[in-house]
């Protein structure tokens, strides 16, 4: 019971918050893209550390791979210009 | 001869370039009729934003690979960083702007996505007909 009495207190508290909204999104589009682009290097350097003679072509992939992460992080913070009241 | 990263960076800032500047005129064009004056500003403002912000990540590249691996990753990772809050802070400054009337937000964004998206498509056709060099055994 008291977890229930804890949640919607919860909510309450939740539907209270004032202030620009815009912020969280801000921030929601930089968490994602960030733990994208941090497993696409991580990955880089394992396959780097075990095939060094293969480095230039796993570069060129992982380019490719953080451009299709940052395009996530580009279009959310552009989205105040349509979502924005 | 074979591709090598500087080579392929290149093609894409090339190419990129080449690109924005098409889908900004024709955004230009949507925005005149949507929102008249303001939506081509508005075009030319979500072109310039969207390709600075693809190139700098091809520049980084090109800069990083004459360095070591932890310099290579230390540019590139660094330059996404300082990239991050440069457009936290633009399009926060664009979001405010006068300039901006309703009408022509929109404009913005959607040629943003256009150039980011058509940015992608273009970076994967690079790649795929990029002629890399096969693997070489180190001593």
């Amino acid at each position: 019971m008291q977890i229930i009495q804890l949640a919607a207190e919860a909510v309450t508290q939740v539907s209270q918050v004032s202030g620009n909204l815009g912020v969280l999104g801000y921030g929601l589009a930089a968490i994602g893209p960030g733990i994208g682009v941090g497993l696409v290097v991580s990955k880089t350097i394992e396959s780097i550390a075990r095939q060094p003679e293969l480095a230039a072509r796993l570069q060129v992939t992982m380019w490719l791979g953080i451009a299709f992460t940052e395009a996530l992080a580009l279009i959310g913070l552009a989205t105040p210009f349509i979502f924005a009241a | 001869m074979f591709d090598d990263l500087k080579s392929v960076m290149l093609r894409v800032l090339r190419l990129g370039a080449l690109l924005v500047l098409g889908i900004t005129v024709v955004g230009s064009g949507i925005g005149f009729l949507v929102a008249g004056v303001p939506g081509v500003l508005a075009a030319l403002a979500g072109g310039a934003a969207a390709f600075v912000f693809t190139a700098l990540t091809a520049l980084s590249l090109l800069l990083g690979s004459k360095l070591g691996l932890a310099g290579f990753l230390g540019v590139v990772l660094g330059g996404w960083l300082v990239k991050m809050v440069l457009f936290l802070v633009l399009f926060g400054v664009l979001n405010r702007a006068d300039w901006l009337t309703f009408d022509s937000r929109p404009v913005v964004f959607f040629t943003v996505v256009a150039a980011v998206l058509g940015g992608l498509v273009l970076d994967t056709l690079i790649v795929t007909k990029a002629r890399l060099a096969p693997a070489v055994k180190s001593s």
